[in-house]
């Protein structure tokens, strides 16, 4: 295996005088009917069992739904819409995902990344290290958030224990889930503990593929461990790093079921989520025409965010190499 | 820098270990919760305040949640679907992200849209009409028919991920080929492929994750006790009013081992890059 | 005082009159039943298979009895029927209706949370069993009233009771000691008497965990209030009464002087109701007779004791919780189904379920059931004048309600009169949009 599998290492140093050698007959160019064989198996089932019922979704959120076969949903046009639009409720629940995903998000990367670069190395244990560091995405969701209860219980909690009895800076126990910014402050320390195994293995994957002779070339020019990280790793695993904002970002908006097993979004609406919203008025109360705006509200605003970040990414990848 | 590097490394190495073993005991702790409370006997409500090391350990819950109805089947019914799903999701996706990282064609901004799009829509939403579909399709109640449910569902994640792999691959060394006459398959899979394991890897490992502990379709489709998957199992555990941790717990951590051993083997991929150097050759 | 005395009267026969008015519409609606077809009568020839769906959790012994007690028993008096039960988890099994109702695909008979018939029954997948089975009123007619209640909606039965439970006091008497009490409280007034000496003693006098319409209507009806009039058209008049306000006055006041804990907001991460009154940390709480085997298999040495829900100017009312059997209108099997939800309403199947704690809903069986468990004694007295939740389609969102516009009281944002006054407004429509 090892002697066919082409090395990325003596690719890069044959790279300056790749351009000179595009032919016709180079990928490049050539007009891709190729490409769709390659998309179109998979982009077929896609379509046949995420966009068909995307769109029946989208015809859903248009309708007062009823769930009932046979029964009468009549067309109410934007009529859900300009509903969400206007309840403080769902207003709130935009609010604290959007400020979840904005402190999520960044605390996530760096440790993830911190980690990935701390294991990308020869070293005794590595691969236990992985699996532990891996340990919290695999436990299951109950169990952790029964532990964070119990993390930030206000009687006997292990936070409030350090908090006012190892470190004495608040006076009295600290009602975590009870009130909206500290419930939010207990649900944010799950999102992040559960979710660094996951950015740590794809930047783990991705620090991979960094050749690692650029870096002995840089460590013989005197390069430290940081100035290493900084200009050989970085530029390398860029588009990994953008991908991976791009997917904590929507994932971030899209919390649900560490807010659903620790507050359910109480108490009084105060820790709602777009999504435990959504569950509420769709499975709870049968309005599914209404839940289904509120997705695509979310769906939209995550889009649009999302795309921005690309068309920045792309932007300045553009601009750094030319 | 001039005074001893050998010194300096054995700094360095201080560090990183002081670093990793901080960070895998926060990291791990919950999971030695749970492991310890799964050798708790008949715990209806849960010890408060919550104890690492249990009085008695009994492996009573391991041998209850194993005998109780039929969890060794549910176990090979979400091995069998989670394998397939895995297969499935990384051939796909992984085409598709190769065709979406190495090919110019008309519509291509659309339809790498669509899967970004997809990637944004909550698929809680989705359950009613991917329901009916999955009637009309004749596919409920089927352990086979949760596959292309679950492949479709991870298949825009991982090929967004994929994609930014591949675009990672330098476009010579397809250029190469071309030269060597190699066709478009040829590269995908004698060139991208092998390049790629750690990122196939990875896929893998999510997407066996993801199916795996999938609950909510698999709840709602199947009714035959027969095909239940693990996840239903485990909540069949979970009472109204008590719930028998114990067993709840030791039921998890049983469910743990494959996605472990799933990926220990995987993440060997991860090292790759640190081996196959070909400085070294 | 005289309009609330007038509230106490017409409270008190409330439930009787919500049946009587309920019997006399589906005699009413009985032509109209008589073009459906009606379901074979009791002892009719029947073979084929029954799906039953339930939330009995895995490995319990409910599910235990169910299997192997019950379900041989029925196919060996009918030996051409088949039974096959699904179980489903109980947090999901409303998601799996809902679903299941989209796709046309439910079961023969579901063991419904009591809450979800008029839901079901709205939305038109349930036969209506007082018009359809011929004996219903042989049933209904053994039956608690007011688990029986809980199966009404627009004038029809659309289920039977199969298990049912209510809340009482229960109570840790070493705790109520430390501060000299020897008596668990009787009486709204004996709450708040006990309250300063339980707070000095460093132990709260009551504790819940939720102001959900589980948890404080005992105290609205208590007091001698209601959630809506008898024939469930509106609330204003009455969940914002004098003595509704009464009743909630009671808990707000208690949590003022921090004889209740802060849990009552329903935040998580205080110390459970359980947790606290076996550790003596509250001294009462309203719980079900589930919570027995869990008392004994946590805190073996706690001696778990309980009274009635104190009582107020409405006398002690609690409220129903529990279980009915539904049939559906897409059963290809109605008369094979139908008869297995005659024998799960036997005293043989009934009693078989008592054994393993789930209360029996037939009522003559009552003095039988202290000699299955002790502990069902209490239950049994309450649940002689429990009341149901208000059966409606709208009840998610009035309890959703509820539950805010109580919080808001507890936490002196508004006054209690004006938080309930609030409420009725809000349910008000909610109810005009199923009157119709």
């Amino acid at each position: 295996m090892t002697t066919t599998t082409p090395a990325i290492g003596s690719v890069t140093r044959t790279a300056p005088g790749g351009t000179d050698r595009r032919t016709p007959g180079s990928p490049r160019r050539r007009a891709g009917w190729a490409g769709l064989v390659f998309i179109v198996p998979g982009f077929a089932l896609y379509l046949l069992v995420i966009g068909w019922p995307a769109v029946q979704a989208l015809l859903i959120s248009l309708r007062d739904y009823k769930i009932t076969p046979g029964a009468e949903s009549p067309w109410i046009g934007l009529a859900n819409y300009t509903r969400a639009l206007h309840d403080p409720v769902l207003a709130r629940s935009f609010v604290n995902a959007g400020v979840y995903m904005l402190t999520t998000v960044p605390t996530q990367i760096l440790i993830g990344l911190g980690l990935a670069v701390l294991l990308d190395t020869v070293l005794p244990g590595r691969t236990l290290f992985r699996v532990l560091f891996y340990l919290p995405v695999v436990t299951s969701w109950v169990v952790v958030s029964l532990l964070f209860q119990y993390l930030f219980a206000t009687d006997h909690g292990v936070v409030n224990w350090f908090l006012v009895d190892v470190l004495g800076v608040v006076g009295h126990p600290v009602n975590w889930l009870g009130q909206r910014w500290t419930a939010m402050v207990a649900i944010g320390a799950l999102g992040v503990w559960k979710g660094v195994g996951w950015s740590m293995l794809i930047f783990l994957a991705a620090l991979t593929g960094v050749p690692r002779e650029l870096h002995e070339a840089a460590a013989l020019d005197g390069a430290g461990a940081w100035r290493r990280f900084k200009h050989v790793s970085m530029p390398f695993i860029r588009p990994t790093m953008v991908t991976v904002v791009i997917l904590l970002v929507i994932g971030g908006f899209n919390v649900f079921t560490s807010v659903l097993l620790m507050t359910n979004g109480g108490p009084l609406d105060q820790t709602q989520v777009p999504l435990t919203y959504m569950y509420r008025q769709a499975f709870g109360y049968l309005d599914f025409g209404y839940g289904s705006a509120i997705s695509f509200l979310l769906t939209g605003l995550v889009l649009v965010i999302a795309g921005l970040q690309y068309w920045w990414a792309r932007r300045t990848a553009d601009g750094g190499a030319k | 820098m001039i005074a001893g590097p050998r010194s300096r490394r054995v700094t360095v190495a201080g560090v990183r270990y002081a670093l990793l073993i901080g960070a895998a005991v926060v990291l791990a702790l919950p999971f030695g919760y749970m492991v310890s409370t799964s050798l708790k006997a008949h715990t209806l409500l849960l010890e408060y305040p919550p104890r690492l090391i249990p009085k008695s350990p009994t492996l009573d819950n391991y041998t209850q949640a194993w005998g109780a109805n039929n969890f060794g089947r549910y176990f090979l019914n979400s091995a069998s679907v989670a394998v397939a799903t895995t297969v499935g999701t990384v051939l796909l996706a992984s085409m598709m992200a190769y065709g979406f990282a190495r090919f110019r064609f008309p519509g291509k901004g659309v339809l790498f849209g669509t899967v970004v799009v997809g990637l944004t829509i909550p698929t809680m939403l989705l359950i009613i009409p991917q329901f009916l579909l999955a009637k009309n399709l004749g596919l409920l109640d089927s352990l086979p028919g949760l596959v292309p449910f679950y492949v479709g569902t991870q298949i825009a994640f991982s090929t967004f991920l994929l994609r930014a792999f591949f675009e990672q691959i330098p476009m010579e060394l397809d250029e190469a080929m071309v030269i060597d006459g190699a066709g478009a398959w040829r590269r995908y899979w004698n060139l991208a492929i092998p390049l790629s394991k750690p990122a196939l890897a990875t896929v893998a490992i999510f997407t066996f994750l993801g199916s795996w502990d999938e609950f909510v379709w698999a709840l709602t489709v199947i009714n035959d006790v027969s095909k239940r998957t693990l996840p239903i199992g485990i909540a069949l555990f979970q009472g109204q009013h008590g719930t028998s941790w114990g067993l709840v717990f030791a039921a998890s951590v049983i469910a743990v081992v494959p996605v472990i051993a799933v990926y220990v083997t995987f993440q060997r991929q991860l090292v790759a890059g640190l081996t196959n150097g070909a400085l070294k050759s | 005082m005289f309009s609330t005395a007038r509230r106490t009267a017409l409270t008190a026969i409330g439930a009787a009159a919500a049946l009587a008015l309920t019997l006399t519409a589906c005699s009413s609606g009985g032509g109209a039943g008589a073009a459906q077809t009606p379901i074979a009568s009791a002892g009719a020839t029947i073979s084929g298979t029954v799906t039953f769906w339930h939330a009995y959790s895995a490995d319990s012994q409910e599910v235990k009895t169910l299997e192997t007690v019950i379900i041989p028993k029925f196919e060996q008096l009918h030996p051409g029927v088949k039974v096959t039960d699904v179980a489903v988890p109980y947090d999901q099994l409303h998601q799996k209706l809902v679903t299941a109702v989209a796709g046309d695909t439910l079961p023969d008979l579901v063991r419904s949370d009591i809450m979800w018939v008029p839901e079901l029954a709205d939305l038109g997948v349930l036969v209506p069993l007082d018009q359809q089975m011929p004996d219903f009123s042989t049933y209904s007619a053994q039956v608690y009233k007011g688990a029986l209640a809980t199966n009404a909606w627009k004038g029809h039965y659309y289920g039977l009771p199969l298990d049912t439970n209510t809340r009482v006091l229960l109570y840790n008497s070493d705790a109520l000691a430390k501060a000299g009490i020897t008596t668990p409280p009787a009486t709204f007034a004996d709450l708040r008497a006990d309250a300063p000496k339980l707070t000095a003693a460093g132990v709260s006098t009551f504790a819940d965990n939720s102001t959900s319409g589980w948890n404080v209507l005992p105290w609205i009806w208590s007091a001698g209030g209601a959630v809506t009039d008898d024939e469930v058209t509106k609330a204003t008049g009455y969940l914002n009464s004098a003595a509704s306000v009464a009743g909630v006055q009671l808990l707000v006041d208690l949590y003022k002087q921090k004889a209740i804990p802060d849990i009552i907001l329903g935040g998580t991460g205080g110390t459970a109701t359980s947790d606290g009154l076996a550790t003596g940390k509250y001294a009462t709480i309203l719980d079900g007779p589930w919570m027995y085997p869990i008392f004994a298999s946590q805190y073996p040495q706690f001696q778990l004791k309980a009274a009635p829900v104190p009582s107020g100017d409405g006398g002690s009312i609690s409220v129903v919780g529990g279980e009915s059997v539904v049939l559906t209108k897409s059963s290809k099997n109605k008369d094979a189904a139908a008869e297995f939800l005659r024998y799960l309403l036997s005293q043989d199947a009934q009693l078989a379920m008592a054994k393993v704690g789930q209360m029996p809903v037939l009522s003559n069986l009552g003095d039988q059931l202290t000699s299955i468990n002790a502990y069902y004694g209490p239950f049994v007295t309450q649940l002689a004048t429990a009341r149901p939740r208000t059966p409606t389609p709208a009840w998610p969102k009035i309890d959703d309600i509820l539950k805010a516009q109580i919080q808001k009281a507890l936490q002196g944002d508004v006054s209690v009169q004006d938080a309930l006054d609030q409420a009725a407004a809000q349910i008000d429509p909610l109810l005009a949009k199923y009157a119709g």
